[in-house]
């Protein structure tokens, strides 16, 4: 599938932010979440805007995002209405969440844990999106809703943990919260990608549906060039380079954070060095975040590709 | 709206013949020629003359070899367009109810006036029915020339799709798929039509009849005739052909 970039930016900066807010409620159920004004602040402001940058981005794939609204209507049938709906649902508690932490009421909490559940919906419906298309084998699978979530939390609360460094605060329970969804990030993946190594059902010879007792191969396509479905539909990766992709995947986005978190105390005696090195881990490991996601689009096949000369996908 | 219709009157569709269609395109070329002024007009092509031309097509034919133990090996053309489904995931999926599924007849159609062309549609679609017209944003498909199957200023005759009437070699046939007294529904009965990829569960309405057996009777029974010879077989002939090349 062809990997837009509007939508692996909207993914993966949305995704961080309602990671940050699922975390924050979390931590909110097991411990006191009154933090210094800038720590608080910085929150906000850093989950406000990804989410929105990201929601801003997705319509930026749309031929026709003045006409985004008309996606609300659908939510019967439509992951993707759901996914829209549940989003702008989102920001109620959120902001309510946002002002009433803010003036410390300790109301906020109730709006805390709406606006998490949301963000799970909302997470959850884009996951469930691609996971329904039975078109595309490497994300009609059990794995790809929860890869969704659980990526958004654990770069989620990589992003506060790194900001609780930045502002010299100790959260209760976060270090280990983080190390664990860091770690369930990992693994979901690599289990994730061993699982699409199966090849689906659909071959070239039902899509042709003269296979039985025949051998059916491509022999020319309809034209020439590329078209519409080619370019959308029908994208490669060389192997060698989808895997050294997954490895930096790896390396940035779980090894580097976990090694960081743990080997801490030893590594940085520097205050400053410190901050800023949490701060390149947290970037990197949003880099990190973007390429799976590239590998999530570039790496799935679509069954069209069968009526384009590929055999099996 | 986006949900499925409970029931369906009928089944308008198409049946293609890969024993007849001879891969010449012209029922792309009509297709092309009669949707741009129609329903989804125009279909966009971008850079037409340019090194690396694309463009909106409701139809296209692919070609393939089919081999077998029996009948040796076969070119096979095979056109392909929106198969109408019955359980259509394109329109299910479309979070702005512009593509929908006709009560009346089964057709699948895209509202050009509410579509957002977000895409999902395209990638829902196992087919690769479904073509985004960059120029205008939004999604296009096959009509199944609703503007012309219906269109009471041309004769009766006419009424039928383009790319079915300027077939000149009768591979494709119209009709009501749901209908079992139909031309149409018995002719897929009788020559064993079939779905495109069944697992796919989009009980597509359009089916394909499969090429006839070759008979190899006839060649051995011309053989015969030039060997004066009974037991001179086409598979004799082709021993000693095989024989000579080794
Ligand atoms: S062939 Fe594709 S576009 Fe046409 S109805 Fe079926 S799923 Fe929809
Ligand atoms: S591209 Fe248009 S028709 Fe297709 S799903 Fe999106 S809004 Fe619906
Ligand atoms: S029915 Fe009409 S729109 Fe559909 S492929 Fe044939 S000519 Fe094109």
């Amino acid at each position: 599938m062809h990997p837009s970039k509007s939508i692996i930016f909207f993914t993966v900066m949305s995704g961080t932010g309602y990671g940050i807010i699922i975390c924050l409620s979390f931590l909110a159920l097991i411990a006191e979440i009154n933090f210094s004004y800038g720590l608080k602040l910085s929150l906000i402001l850093i989950s406000f805007l990804f989410i929105t940058l990201g929601l801003l981005s997705s319509t930026l794939h749309l031929g026709h995002p003045e006409r985004a609204w008309r996606s609300f209507s659908q939510w019967r049938s439509s992951w993707l209405s759901r996914e829209g709906l549940a989003a702008v649902l989102t920001y109620i508690p959120l902001m309510l969440f946002y002002l009433l932490w803010f003036l410390e009421m300790d109301i906020f909490k109730y709006f805390l844990y709406s606006a998490s559940i949301l963000s799970v919906i909302t997470i959850y419906c884009t996951g469930q999106m691609y996971a329904s298309l039975k078109t595309v084998p490497a994300w009609n699978n059990v794995y790809v809703t929860p890869i969704y979530l659980i990526n958004g939390l654990s770069i989620g609360s990589l992003s506060i943990y790194c900001l609780t460094r930045f502002y010299e605060y100790e959260i209760q329970h976060l270090y280990q919260f983080t190390l664990l969804s860091l770690a369930l990030c990992l693994m979901l993946k690599i289990i994730y990608w061993f699982h699409i190594r199966t090849k689906s059902t659909s071959s070239i010879n039902t899509a042709i549906g003269l296979g039985k007792d025949n051998k059916v191969s491509f022999f020319e396509g309809p034209h020439t060039g590329k078209n519409f479905l080619t370019t959308e539909m029908i994208n490669k990766i060389k192997k060698e380079k989808a895997n050294f992709l997954r490895l930096c995947f790896i390396i940035l986005s779980c090894v580097l954070p976990i090694y960081m978190i743990v080997q801490e105390a030893t590594l940085i005696i520097d205050a400053f060095i410190l901050k800023l090195s949490f701060f390149i881990t947290l970037v990197f490991a949003l880099i990190g975040m973007l390429i799976e996601r590239y590998l999530f689009f570039i790496q799935a096949k679509h069954v069209v590709s069968l009526y384009y000369g590929e055999n099996k996908v | 709206m986006t949900s499925l219709p409970e029931k369906q009157n009928k089944k308008l569709g198409l049946v293609i013949d890969l024993d007849i269609c001879v891969g010449c395109h012209a029922c792309a070329v009509n297709c092309k020629e009669w949707n741009t002024s129609g329903h989804s007009s125009p279909l966009h092509d971008i850079d037409p003359y340019g090194d690396d031309p694309t463009g909106v097509w409701f139809n296209r034919i692919h070609t393939f070899e089919v081999e077998s133990e029996i009948n040796g090996s076969k070119t096979v053309h095979f056109p392909k367009s929106c198969l109408h489904c019955s359980d259509a995931p394109c329109v299910t999926v479309c979070p702005t109810g512009a593509s929908y599924k006709r009560e009346e007849d089964g057709i699948v159609l895209v509202n050009p006036e509410t579509c957002i062309g977000c895409k999902l549609c395209s990638w829902s679609c196992p087919y690769g029915a479904r073509e985004y017209d960059e120029e205008a944003g939004i999604m296009k498909k096959c009509t199944l020339c609703v503007d012309k199957i219906y269109n009471e200023n041309i004769p009766e005759s006419d009424r039928v799709p383009a790319c079915v009437s300027t077939c000149p070699a009768g591979a494709r046939s119209f009709g009501d798929l749901g209908d079992e007294n139909s031309d149409i529904f018995k002719l897929v009965e009788e020559r064993n039509g079939y779905d495109l990829m069944p697992e796919q569960d989009c009980l597509p309405t359009n089916k394909y009849l499969p090429p006839r057996e070759k008979n190899n009777q006839f060649k051995n029974d011309a053989l015969n005739s030039i060997t004066n010879d009974n037991d001179f077989s086409f598979d004799t002939w082709k021993e000693i052909v095989e024989d000579a090349s080794k």
